[in-house]
């Protein structure tokens, strides 16, 4: 009888083994090391092939898929916000939809549970859809600027697409950067070359940049950044599925429908916009930097009530419920070590990729290094 | 032999046991230890003949029906193997009409529907003819009238009548009834009786476990004794009461005289006790002992032949306490 | 002269047992062998057929239940409730979003019904009939008869399961129909507009509520999986349907955990409002296809937890 109940119980659990086995294998957007299907290549020749092959067909092909966006950066709990919120973003998994049907034929869909927000190029028309206040927001674009790269009203998730944060993060690739490729990557079940950037300096917090490109198109797939000390990336963003064939031709054509609030906005004479802006400028005014490269530390004035203030000062729901920075702020200190030196004292937050120090003079360091750098850069004023 | 499996759908194919393949029930070293260590059933060697009516009888807890729920695959033995109609449980189960531990039916169903139910879950049975059987199996217990109406507001008896129809949907070729005649009234005892004995006629056997012991005298030709998981005995009713033999019992006022006389006649084992005299009856015939008793100027007040009972064979075997079993 | 009959006799006098018998010790009267099998074999029956018949029977036990029709009764009514309670707010335009679309579209009416009745009153009514379903039978006695029938553990356990499968899309269907017909009265009929902004005709908003119910019901019968699971573990039901219910409510709390955020791709009540996929544009294949894989990964995993407890039980009851 004993053996009939182990061989009984075997079933669930060979089940619950092979459901494991799928999980495993099935949601990885990390990149899977495996057979090498691509030729060798150098991070130059890489780099190289690459731009010719943008080149060649004017930009990035035609394609469609899915974006995944993780990050898990170690932060203090976070207050729930609204899922529209850019400070979302720092926590947790974020999708987006991307169909890419030409520099002026895109169309970018945000969908959450029961609601879903569009961005709509199509030439020179651009729409924003917001099925969760049912209205349909023509922009318009002053006239001179490309449409393709202005930054939209709201966080607009083509941020997020790896072929943003791939160009940025080459232009840094620097003499402090080790430069290595692999040609084992699988990205959204393609074959991709991985460039892997690992800062020189031991004291940043960056253990590696990894930036997947399609073996076939060089298309960037994927951006990881790894903190020290871990195995699982700290912050991705990346295809989890995509097909390189032009998105059918409905995807870009967009008609408010029947009910919906149609609105129209001009994209630069946005007052708020403006605002942001102007505080934008105030505050790089007062930013200086410490250090170089990966240890680069960002030194700003700082109160803690400026925050305060920001918020009774913008009281036509700009911050999402819960997502109001004062409250972020109070809930993040809370977390914070107090800590004191030679240079004064204040509070440091650390998180996987980053060190904040808010010291008891007002001013914040941020940088992506240790505290003791961060302590160190607080000492020279 | 080989262990039959617990799983009643899908059991292996299970080669008859060595044993007689005419018994209905063999059981080898048949033990089951419930979670907690309670030993219910203790290496039972049980053989239930063909065509025999079988009383399996014990004090409360001595483990019948647990017994039971093993020949019908409900509990699985911790030890020993078991047979029952020398096939593979699955393939048995159909020919078995079974009454485990009183009545269970849905409440909200009538008798009837209920009875149909029961029936749906036998594979072999076939529906085109589950209405007739059904009707069949109600009127045998005397149900037809109450066949309508929700089991819920059936009375005790009732209850058990239909208990019992459920097991006889169908041809069975082996009845098991634990407790048949619980709840009855004395009418419904006597045609439990009768029932028992029309179908052991047919050639069914029939396995019933009772604490009746003058009732399991009555129907049964062989009979089982348990005592604390254990069997005690097993045999024909006969040679169960054969160990004990036939006496003869004198009243009178002359104690001496009798047993002098009854001595005299060659009887065995004389006891006075006055006013009472026994001695065993021998082969000799009780009107001419009363006779020589007469003859010799014994006052006898009362004559009487005592039968060795099963409650005797019984009380000799499990004891006098009232205690349960376990 | 047959044994039979010579059995028969005995039988009937059992007074009047020779002494020279009574004397033996042997366990069985030597003339009391039968002569060979009995002739009354049951005829190998068609499998399939009795495994419907029991289906049958279980479904008739189910749907007649004066409860389970009680429960379909109060899922048909929230819809209507729900589309009532819209028709009067149809006035004030502040609505946006689902609710807000079904004032203009008789069809919305069923998503938003379904949005509503997925996260517990659906649940609950599958909970109570998959918990019930081995656990009232022993809990009643009637398993013990059922399995001595004989109807077989992993063919009992088949059809409970599938019995409880089709009363999740008998309540499935019972909400969309209800929702439908009361969109019908109460709100204009025409083409449906998405969540993405686009517009398809009545026809293809009809098609798209098929999908939903056969999406929706698939995700009801891998609650189902994991209350008969339960079920086979006690004797009590309603200890099988409450501890279902408190997996979906903890579910819940896990969702509106954000620190536990990385654990709700793995937990039901995020897939089943995945349902919205349908009012995509293209239609979110992707993610009802992910939404049926977690689905079917449920189903096996906790029928095989109930094969795996249910086959190697003790009935006691
Ligand atoms: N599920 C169980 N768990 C533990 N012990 C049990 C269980 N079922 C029965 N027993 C024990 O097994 C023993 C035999 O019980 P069983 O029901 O077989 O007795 P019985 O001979 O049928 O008694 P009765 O004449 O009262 O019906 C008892 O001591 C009982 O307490
Ligand atoms: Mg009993």
């Amino acid at each position: 009888m004993r053996r009939g109940t182990f061989v009984r119980w075997g079933v669930p659990i060979a089940a619950a083994a092979v459901i494991a086995g799928a999980m495993g294998a099935g949601p990885v957007i990390a990149a899977v090391s495996g057979e090498p299907t691509l030729p060798e290549r150098t991070a130059q020749q890489l780099l190289a092939d690459a731009a010719a092959a943008t080149s060649e067909r004017d930009g990035i092909p035609p394609m469609s898929g899915t974006v995944q966006q993780t990050a898990s950066l170690g932060l203090p709990a976070l207050p729930q916000t609204g899922s529209a919120s850019p400070i979302n973003l720092l926590s947790g998994s974020h999708e987006v939809k991307l169909w890419y049907g030409g520099v002026n034929k895109i169309r970018v869909a945000m969908p959450t549970q029961f609601d879903e927000t569009n961005v709509i190029v199509n030439g020179d028309q651009v729409w924003y859809w917001d099925s969760g206040d049912n209205t349909a927001t023509k922009v318009k674009v002053k006239s001179g600027t490309d449409v393709g790269r202005h930054q939209l009203p709201t966080p607009s998730p083509s941020d997020m697409t790896p072929q943003k944060m791939a160009a940025d993060l080459l232009a840094g690739a620097e003499k402090d950067t080790a430069v290595r490729v692999t040609n084992n990557a699988q990205v959204a079940g393609r074959a991709a070359y991985q460039l892997v950037l690992t800062p020189k300096d031991e004291s940043s917090l960056v253990q590696e940049v990894r930036v997947a490109l399609d073996g076939e198109t060089y298309v960037p797939l994927q951006v990881q950044v790894y903190a020290k000390g871990s195995a699982e990336p700290a912050f991705q963003v990346g295809f989890t599925q995509v097909t390189f064939t032009p998105p059918a031709a409905e995807n870009f054509t967009f008609t408010p429908p029947a009910g919906a609030k149609v609105q129209e906005q001009t994209l630069g004479d946005d007052k708020a916009a403006e605002q942001h802006a102007e505080h934008a400028q105030e505050t790089a005014q007062g930013l200086k930097t410490v250090g170089e490269g990966w240890t680069r530390v960002a030194v700003l004035p700082f109160k803690p009530e400026d925050l305060t203030k920001a918020r009774t000062q913008q009281p036509d729901g700009q911050w999402n419920e819960g997502a109001d920075p004062g409250a972020l702020l109070d809930n993040v200190l809370k977390s914070a070590t107090p800590v004191s030196g030679t240079w004064g004292s204040g509070k440091l937050i650390k998180t996987k990729l980053v060190t904040a120090l808010l010291t008891d003079d007002g001013r914040l360091l941020v940088g992506a290094v240790t505290p003791e750098e961060i302590t160190k850069a607080a000492g020279i004023k | 032999m080989t262990v039959v499996t617990h799983e009643a759908g899908a059991p292996s194919g299970a080669a008859p046991p060595s044993g007689d393949p005419g018994d209905a029930i063999v059981t080898h070293g048949l033990t089951k230890r419930f979670r907690g260590g309670q030993v219910a059933v203790d290496a039972l060697d049980l053989t239930v003949p063909r065509g025999s009516v079988f009383g399996f009888l014990g004090p409360n807890g001595s483990g019948k029906t647990t017994t039971i729920r093993m020949l019908l695959g409900l509990v699985a033995p911790t030890a020993g193997d078991y047979s029952v109609l020398g096939m593979p449980l699955a393939r048995a189960l159909p020919r078995v009409g079974a009454l485990v531990e009183g009545p269970a039916f849905y409440p909200y169903l009538s008798g009837e529907a209920n009875l149909l139910r029961f029936d749906a879950a036998d594979p072999t049975a076939a529906g085109a003819t589950a209405r007739t059987r059904v009707g069949e199996a109600l009127e045998r217990v005397g149900l037809s009238a109450a066949a309508g109406k929700r089991f819920r507001n059936y009375s005790l008896g009732m209850r058990q009548r239909l208990a019992i129809a459920a097991a006889l949907l169908g041809p069975r070729e082996l009845l098991v009834l634990d407790e048949p005649t619980n709840g009855l009234d004395p009418q419904g005892t006597r045609e439990v009786r009768a029932l028992v004995k029309e179908i052991a006629a047919d050639g069914t056997t029939v396995f019933v476990s009772s604490h009746l012991l003058a009732e399991v005298e009555q129907m049964c030709t062989h009979a089982a004794i348990m005592r604390t998981g254990n069997l005690v005995a097993q045999g024909t009713i006969a040679s169960l009461n054969g160990g004990l033999t036939t006496r003869i019992r004198v009243e009178t006022p002359d104690a001496a005289d009798a047993a002098r006389v009854l001595d005299a006649l060659g009887l065995a084992d004389v006891r006075s006790a006055a006013p009472e005299v026994t001695a065993e009856l021998g082969g000799q015939a009780p009107e001419e002992i009363n006779a020589a008793l007469v003859r010799e100027g014994v006052a006898v007040r009362g004559l009487a032949v005592v039968r060795p009972s099963l409650e005797d064979v019984f009380v000799g075997l499990t004891g006098e306490g009232f205690d349960v079993d376990g | 002269m047959s044994t039979a009959e010579t059995e028969v006799d005995v039988r009937r006098t059992p007074g009047l047992v020779p002494v020279t018998e009574t004397m033996r010790t042997v366990e069985r009267e030597p003339g009391a062998a039968p002569a060979g099998p009995p002739a009354a074999a049951p005829p190998p029956s068609r499998p399939v057929a009795a495994f419907w018949r029991l289906l049958g029977s279980e479904l008739g036990l189910t749907f007649r239940r004066p409860r389970n029709q009680v429960m379909l009764a109060v899922l048909a009514s929230v819809p209507l409730l729900i589309g009532i309670g819209l028709r009067i707010a149809a006035g004030d335009e502040a609505v946006g979003g689902l609710i807000g679309a079904v004032a203009g579209n008789s069809l919305m009416l069923t998503f938003v019904s379904f949005s509503f009745l997925v996260l517990l009153l659906m649940p609950v009514s599958v909970a109570v009939v998959g918990g019930d379903s081995v656990a009232g039978e022993a809990g009643a006695g009637t398993l013990r008869y059922l399995l001595a029938a004989p109807a077989g553990r992993t063919r009992l356990l088949a059809v409970k399961y599938l019995n409880a499968v089709l009363f999740a899309y008998a309540v499935t269907i019972v909400v969309a129909l209800s929702a439908l017909v009361t969109g019908l009265v109460l709100f204009p009929v025409g083409p449906v507009t998405l969540l993405s902004g686009s517009t398809v005709s009545v026809a293809e908003g009809l098609l798209r509520i098929l999908v939903t119910v056969g999406y929706v019901g698939a995700g009801m019968a891998a609650l189902a999986a994991i209350a008969v699971a339960l079920s086979t573990f006690t004797e009590v039901s309603i200890g099988a349907i409450a501890a279902t219910m408190v997996l979906v409510i903890v579910a819940q709390v896990i969702r509106a955990i954000p620190q536990l955020d990385f654990l709700a791709p793995y937990l039901l009540p995020t897939w089943w409002t995945r349902f919205d996929a349908v009012l995509r544009s293209p239609i979110d294949l992707a993610a009802l296809g992910q939404g049926l894989l977690v689905f079917g990964a449920y189903i096996g995993l906790f029928c095989s937890i109930a094969w795996a407890r249910f086959t190697g039980k003790d009935i006691t009851s």
